[in-house]
């Protein structure tokens, strides 16, 4: 059957279920409506490659225009300001009016805003679009110290950037560790040892009380009362899931757009898929929001089957990275909730790996070390996770015995 | 073919199956593969960005770059899955009394 089929959000999730949708439909009118006027990049590289000038917008793109023509899939440029799920429309501001059958949100996440009493807040500086990056590029070419506001993934990538572009980098972090929301201690303090061997300065348990401007040199006040002079400030103070447009809806919105395991929502022919979602997982039965690349590829993917009447569960075992000066950073699985941690390797030359279990069951890991060398280690922790492995805890600490064999071996 | 490209690697026993090792000639580095019906060989690093492949995972006929997951076929090269979108080249691999040689050109 003919559907019209609208996807809100042309971002990473958008175009994986895009696609896959027409994979599995050659019939329906499918059209990626977006507010920025760019065909789905991958945001990723803004932190790193593009601000270090070793990729350039055009190697952003997933796709070109041809692949979406070939593939019959409409891309429009436009902000969608206000939903009506009764009847099945979507309004622009212009108020042009857009009718589907089936509509995937994929709307992504916003960046959470420090909010000043003065009227600094466009003196502030934030990263999560290619417009964004290419701001911060061209505003930092002539400082010499930057200020980070928080010691998350985004703002650390940063810093490691603009110390390769030899900026003096300050990070606040309020916390007492780095990526503490997600990153084992253990690992977070190698990445911050990197980053002060870099020169990079590190202040953690600090927080912002007051920024104020004197020509042109902002002066940062922090609790303790000491003071940071910068010449430029960037925040990376977290993500909140874009879901303002759904407020006064009858969405189920709780910390994102609620939906199942088959990225349904609580409305009928309504799914969502990526950032935006906070979706149930059969493997951890419970609901859970991710922000990750590989999770809005694996999701997007997941709702562009169930759209198109292949009904799929979603399973994916959460995996990410993180690249900062010449070390990758990957997590796996469930770092939180253990009852036992197993550590291998103790160079990040070689790698580093913590595995964290429960009930001697693997749950999850977190590796450190230089470009590709836990990767491996990483990926098979997934498979092993995947499958509720009890694993030989001899092998998983010896880094001269290959993870290979446990995998092999079921 | 001209004989002379023909460069060896080392001895089959040398990778085990499912497996790789990296093989390193001249300026260039390769991966050579054991899969369960021969041996094959790619170039060393990903397309994606400059990391080497031999601490990728290798499943099936597959090489997931340890980097990003980036995936390659290893029989065709063709990139399988995002962020690695430019395919590996790959080389004719043959052997001759347990040893492997790669045809490089
Ligand atoms: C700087 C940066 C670095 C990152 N680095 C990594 C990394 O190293 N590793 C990793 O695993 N992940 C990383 N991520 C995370 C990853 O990129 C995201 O998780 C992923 O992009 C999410 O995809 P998405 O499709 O859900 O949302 P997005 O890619 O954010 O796309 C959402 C799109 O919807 C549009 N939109 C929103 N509202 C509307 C509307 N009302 N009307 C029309 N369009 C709308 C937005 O403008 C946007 O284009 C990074 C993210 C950023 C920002
Ligand atoms: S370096 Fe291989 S996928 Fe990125």
């Amino acid at each position: 059957m003919k559907n019209n089929i609208i996807i809100l959000g042309g971002g990473q999730a958008g175009i994986y279920a895009a696609r896959e949708i027409r994979q599995n439909d050659t019939e329906s009118n499918i059209k990626i409506l977006s507010e920025e006027n760019l065909l789905p990049y991958e945001r990723p590289p803004l932190s790193k490659d593009f601000l270090l000038d070793k990729k350039n917008e055009d190697d952003l793109y997933f796709h070109s225009i041809e692949v979406l023509k070939n593939e019959n899939i409409d891309f429009e440029n436009v902000l969608i300001n206000k939903v009506d799920f009764e009847h099945k429309k979507l309004f622009s501001k212009n108020e042009d009016v857009y009718n589907y059958d089936s509509l995937l949100i994929s709307t992504g996440s916003d960046n959470k805003k420090l909010s000043l009493d003065n009227n600094l807040n466009d003196d502030i500086y934030y990263l999560r679009n290619l417009e964004e990056a290419k701001i911060i590029k061209e505003k930092v070419s002539d400082k010499n110290k930057i200020t980070i506001i928080g010691g998350g993934f985004i703002g650390l990538e940063i810093a490691s950037s603009l110390s390769q572009l030899q900026k003096k980098v300050t990070v606040i972090e309020i916390g007492n560790q780095l990526m503490g929301r997600i990153i084992p201690k253990q690992i977070a303090d190698l990445v911050q040892n990197t980053h002060i061997e870099q020169g990079n300065e590190i202040i953690l348990n600090k927080q912002i009380f007051k920024i104020i401007k004197k020509n042109g040199i902002y002066e940062i006040l922090l609790n303790d009362n000491s003071i940071i002079e910068t010449d430029f400030v960037i925040a990376g103070i977290g993500s909140t899931p874009s879901v303002k447009l759904f407020e006064n809806t009858n969405l189920k919105l709780d910390n994102g757009i609620v939906t199942n395991q088959f990225c349904e929502t609580s409305i009928k022919d309504v799914y969502a898929a990526g950032d935006v979602c906070n979706f149930y997982h059969p493997f951890y039965e419970r609901n859970m929001r991710l922000e990750s690349y590989q999770h809005a590829q694996n999701h997007g993917i997941c709702a562009g089957k169930n759209i198109a009447g292949v009904k799929t569960e979603y399973t994916s075992i959460p995996w990410m990275w993180s690249d900062q000066f010449n070390l990758n950073l990957q997590l796996t699985g469930i770092c939180y909730d253990y009852d036992e941690i197993i550590a291998r390797g103790n160079d990040i030359n070689n790698g580093v790996i913590y595995f964290f279990l429960k009930n001697k069951i693997i749950k999850g890991a977190c590796g450190l070390g230089i470009a590709g060398k836990v990767g491996r280690d990483i990926r098979i922790t997934s498979k092993l996770t995947e499958k509720n492995t009890i694993v030989d805890k001899q092998i998983l600490s010896d880094q001269n015995q290959k993870l290979n064999k446990l995998i092999q071996k079921q | 073919m001209s004989e002379e490209n023909w460069i060896e690697v080392g001895s089959t026993d040398s990778i085990e199956e499912e497996d790789l090792i990296r093989f390193d000639h001249q300026d260039k580095t390769f991966c050579v593969y054991r899969l369960t019906d021969g041996f094959y060989a790619t170039d060393g690093i990903c397309t994606h960005e400059a990391v080497h492949l031999e601490d990728g995972l290798v499943m099936d006929d597959e090489i997931e770059c340890p980097m990003h997951q980036g995936i390659f076929n290893i029989k065709s090269g063709e990139a399988l899955s995002p962020p690695a979108c430019e395919d590996l080249k790959t080389y004719p691999v043959k052997v001759d009394n347990d040893k492997i040689f790669i045809k490089i050109d």
